[in-house]
């Protein structure tokens, strides 16, 4: 999702079938401000943990943290400000501009997608990268469309063992190889295919 | 506390498993499978050259293949989490240096010298001050005069506060020699310091400038030890000229997680000596100035735990 | 002369078959591993150090320096083809290389890259085959005020490319730079933001954020808007680049060309700086500057010229005093320390042959990087004709693998699907992300040569102005922003009046 250098500009022009938010809506991304103002002045005392030595020579490992969190905050404030004005008149837009979409956007399949996404991530440690790469892969063609068992398994599997073999047999990355039996499975399944 | 106490628990677990299913893993048949070796810095680093050598050495009297990962971050604490949390069965082996050692001792990280089995410390050399081949200050005589009459003017280029060489520094300037350390965090910048003219001259093992000494770029002054380094017979120690500063030597050693069976190491030390006592590390340890009779076992052990005791009554002052 | 007779040696020993082969086959590697989406060249360059070991050194340095060519040109094929950038320094190629895929010109697009990069990185080996040694001496005289200096030009850039929304730029390379102190500070060797998790010590690596933000949050939308990434059909048949398209950014190959050469120079810089500096630039100079962002040619051009113009320049000095400057140019100095040759001037006396091989395969591999990358563009376009779905999966697994590979840390792959989330959701309210990840990587580079810089001159601030070369690059970036920012402050005076 590069966002184009104007991308709150450019590219959002309104098509057919695109929505562009409006009324109250628009003004959420006021909200990013909020938060990011109170972070930027939140953070600062939660730099260090209390049981590391302040150092005295020089400007210290605080300075350079501290003043780009007083700069985030300074703008952050700015961008609050600019919001309220624009709250106040009637054709004045919002700093940010949430983008229209070229079409429907989904929200409950992107939400099901990143909670996918992470689960795999959480797996992959517990089960190892096979089973869970395999899993990942199934799962997510089943859900985005592709349901022919002939082709989602063995897109699943070839896949799998076409990856491990790039990457721990050839390239030498320890991926992980999960716990306990999934571990015994994953030492198997790398002497099967010969990596080990 | 409660994510430490996750991780224990998590941990365990880990083990259990290992223990229960992963009963192949026995001392006789070990190594029947790749070892990984866990270098704890970037590509490109002394201990990545050092971990490289060593892996491709010690496959052929293993008889399996060593692959190499690079787990940098955290001066080298985070690939040390890594190896004290995969099974302690010998098949996870690691880079420990002194470097990492000593930011224990400033409190980072969540490694002990317990968590560790030393298998052997292969290399090992004391830093030097060096200074450019166009200084005024040739001698270690000349630089340490020019610094007591003008304190602070003479610019040291090190790795960081906290670190060997800031030890060193405040040794030197309790001894009225006082210099003003410039850390630079990017060893080839560190390098390149003294030899553009930035700063006066360089803190710094001579393996890692070992070109720059070759080619007469940086002449080495004065060696932190208490004994003269046998391939600079000419270059004076500290103690010579009054200040007497050593033990501060930089090391590096392979290790494995604490708990890994005796006669899995037992092998694995076996296997680092075959390596150490060939002519290819030979060449390379000469190369890097680091050769020294490697040090192993409870001696190892003790090695590392002093050097963090050291270094934390250091910065404790 | 004595150079021109060496370098006629070096091209003999280059096309000698099996060197040749070694740089074919680094070369594709190159361009494949940065056409993927979470591989970089720097990943690929790191996976290949084993294979070197049983290679000559000579040869191990042709494959790397093969992969270095190709691989930072290949991240542009897939921010081109499907918006993800294959590697930090394609970022500017999705701008307005992906707004031209989407008008059903990515043969064009892809052709133009190819070609601009080519031509950068060919002046760019040129320089090093030639200039080497004078450029050493100069890059010499460059310390910590002066990196600064050049980092600071970086940061005005991001704001130069983003000139309507200075407030938000501003904000979201803040933030960029605060998530670049988490970790280890770089002098103090003290840990901050870590919350007590030792993980976080280790600090958020760019590369991290840059798959989390750009390769998850594209997935999942493609998922969201059932969007289809097979070519666009025009109508008539693809549209192609003619002649005319590349002699018509020329003006804009040059500028990036030669501010790549320069940024090249700078430790720690790299492609990256080199690309998006070169685009900011080029947005000024150029008379579509408004237009930016909708694809526009010279706005590819310029940042694709730049980031290969920075292959040579790296490589100055590595060869010419041993000392690296970015990590790709670290990897291959470990694999010249690993057959025992330690690069510097020395080098130059003692084994000319090999340097003079190196420089010829530089050369050689950024002509020949104008097939490769083409041939591997197709490849992609064909594989963009499997079903979203797969396509998806495999872009996840691919980026999860790329930011574990990092530094072998499952921890970085946490951290990328954290970037992945608030990745979406910055897209969803409009949130610019590109600055956030050029934060990532210029805020860490800043801080240091700001704090060793202040240590080296007493605490004295004065130091980045007085200086001739920092003051001179520090002037640049006051007036590069005035620049940039004039149209937008003329705007606020006009609204103030009114």
């Amino acid at each position: 999702m590069a966002s184009a250098p104007l991308s709150d500009k450019s590219g959002v022009t309104p098509r057919a079938g695109g929505r562009t938010p409006s009324g109250l809506v628009q003004h959420l991304p006021s909200l990013v401000a909020i938060g990011l103002l109170a972070m930027a002045l939140i953070l600062p005392g939660m730099m260090f943990e209390s049981d590391q030595r302040p150092t005295a020579v020089g400007l210290g490992p605080a300075a350079w943290p501290r003043a780009m969190l007083l700069g985030l905050a300074f703008f952050s404030a700015l961008w609050i400000a600019r919001d309220i004005w624009a709250l106040g008149g009637a054709g004045r837009r919002p700093t940010l501009s949430m983008p229209a979409e070229d079409g429907e956007y989904h929200f409950g399949k992107a939400l099901i997608g990143l909670v996918m996404i992470v689960a795999y991530g959480w797996l992959m440690p517990i089960a190892g990268f096979s089973v869970a790469t395999a899993v990942f892969i199934a799962i997510w063609c089943l859900f985005g469309g592709v349901r022919k068992p002939l082709v989602v398994v063995p897109v699943s599997l070839i896949g799998t063992v076409a990856l491990l073999w790039l990457f721990m047999g050839l390239a030498l990355m320890p991926l992980p190889r999960g716990a306990g039996a999934f571990d015994t499975f994953s030492i198997w399944l790398l002497r099967a295919t010969g990596i080990y | 506390m409660t994510t430490r106490f996750a991780k224990t628990t998590l941990s365990t677990a880990v083990l259990a498993g290992a223990l229960a299913f992963g009963g192949a893993a026995t001392a006789q048949t070990y190594p029947d499978r790749p070892v990984g070796m866990i270098v704890t810095f970037g590509p490109g680093g002394g201990s990545d050259v050092m971990g490289r050598t060593m892996a491709r050495l010690m496959e052929e009297s293993l008889g399996v293949s060593i692959p190499v990962s690079n787990v940098g971050g955290a001066s080298g604490n985070a690939g040390l989490t890594q190896l004290r949390t995969n099974p302690a069965d010998g098949y996870t082996i690691g880079t420990l240096i002194s470097l990492t050692v000593a930011s224990w001792a400033s409190g980072l990280g969540d490694n002990k010298p317990e968590d560790f089995e030393v298998i052997s410390v292969i290399q090992s050399s004391p830093s030097f001050l060096f200074v450019p081949a166009n200084s005024p200050h040739q001698t270690a005589e000349a630089l340490f005069e020019f610094a007591k009459a003008n304190p602070g003017a003479i610019t040291v280029a090190t790795s960081g506060y906290g670190t060997q060489d800031d030890v060193t520094l405040k040794l030197l300037a309790d001894a009225g020699v006082t210099m003003e350390n410039v850390p630079f965090q990017a060893p080839a910048e560190r390098y390149a310091s003294p030899i553009g003219g930035h700063t006066s001259a360089i803190y710094e093992e001579p393996g890692d400038v070992g070109q720059f000494i070759k080619g007469g770029q940086l002449i080495p002054v004065v060696v932190f030890s208490d004994k003269r380094h046998p391939e600079f017979p000419d270059v004076p120690t500290s103690a010579e000229l009054g200040i007497d500063i050593s033990g501060l030597d930089n090391y590096r050693s392979l290790a494995v997680s604490a708990g890994t069976p005796p006669e899995i190491v037992a092998k694995l030390a076996e296997a680092v000596a075959t390596a150490t006592a060939s002519d290819d590390w030979k060449e390379f340890c000469s190369s890097t100035y680091t050769c020294i009779t490697p040090v192993t076992g409870d001696a190892a052990q003790a090695m590392v735990r002093d050097f963090r005791a050291l270094i934390a009554e250091q910065l404790a002052n | 002369m004595a150079a021109l007779e060496l370098l006629g040696g070096g091209f003999l020993a280059a096309f000698e078959i099996w060197a040749f082969l070694t740089i074919v086959t680094g070369l594709l590697v190159g361009v494949v591993a940065g056409a993927l989406p979470g591989i970089s060249f720097v990943n690929a360059m790191a996976m290949a150090l084993p294979f070197t070991y049983v290679m000559e050194p000579t040869q191990s340095m042709l494959f790397l320096g093969g992969i270095y060519v190709g691989g930072v040109f290949g991240g542009s094929i897939s921010a081109i083809l499907i918006n993800v950038p294959g590697t930090p320094a394609s970022l500017p190629a999705t701008w307005d290389g992906y707004p031209m895929t989407k008008r059903g010109e990515a043969k064009r697009a892809l052709t133009i890259a190819v070609t601009a990069s080519a031509t950068g990185g060919l002046v760019s080996a040129l320089m090093l085959a030639f200039l080497s040694a004078p450029f050493a001496t100069f890059a010499l005289k460059f310390s910590q005020p002066e990196f600064f200096a050049a980092t600071l030009l970086g940061l005005v850039s991001v704001i130069a490319i983003a000139k309507d929304q200075p407030i938000v730029t501003m904000v979201s390379l803040l933030l960029g730079i605060a998530v670049g102190t988490v970790g280890i500070d770089p002098l103090y060797g003290q840990a901050r933001f870590s919350f007590g998790v030792p993980e976080m010590e280790s600090g958020i690596r760019f590369v991290v954020v840059m798959i989390g933000l750009f390769a998850i949050g594209e997935v999942v939308d493609l998922l969201a808007t059932d969007r289809d990434l097979r070519p666009k059909k025009t109508g008539g048949k693809a549209i192609g680049a003619k002649l005319a398209d590349i002699l018509g950014v020329k003006g804009a190959i040059a500028r990036g060309t030669g501010i790549g050469c320069l940024i090249g120079m700078i430790p720690g810089a790299g492609a990256t700086p080199g690309a998006v500096i070169a685009y900011g630039i080029e947005k000024q100079v150029s008379k579509r500057g408004d237009e930016f962002g909708t694809g526009i040619d010279e706005a590819l051009a310029a940042p694709e010229a730049a980031k290969n113009a920075t292959t040579g320049a790296a490589m100055i000095p590595l060869l010419t005093l041993g000392i690296p400057g970015s990590a790709a140019t670290a990897i291959m100095l470990a694999a010249m320390m690993l057959h025992g040759v330690n690069p510097g001037p020395l080098l130059f006396i003692m084994d000319p042959t090999m340097v003079y091989t190196i420089f010829a395969a530089m050369i050689i591999a950024n002509v020949l990087m104008i097939g490769a990358g083409i041939g591997v563009a197709q490849m992609f376009a064909f594989l963009m004709r499997t079903p979203p779905a797969i396509l998806a999966a495999f872009i996840i697994v691919l980026s999860v693998v790329g930011a574990y590979g990092v530094r072998n840390n499952i921890f970085d792959v946490y951290a990328c699907l954290a970037f992945g989330v608030l990745g979406w959701g910055m897209k969803r309210v409009g949130f610019p992300s590109a600055p956030l990840v050029l934060g990532v990587i210029l805020g860490p580079l800043a801080e240091r040569y700001f704090l060793t810089s202040m240590a080296n001159s007493h605490q004295d601030w004065t130091v980045f102005f007085t200086r001739p070369i920092s003051g001179t690059i520090m002037a640049m970036a006051l007036i590069f922003m005035l620049w940039s920012l004039a149209p937008a402050i003329r705007r606020l005076i006009r609204h103030i009046r009114s």
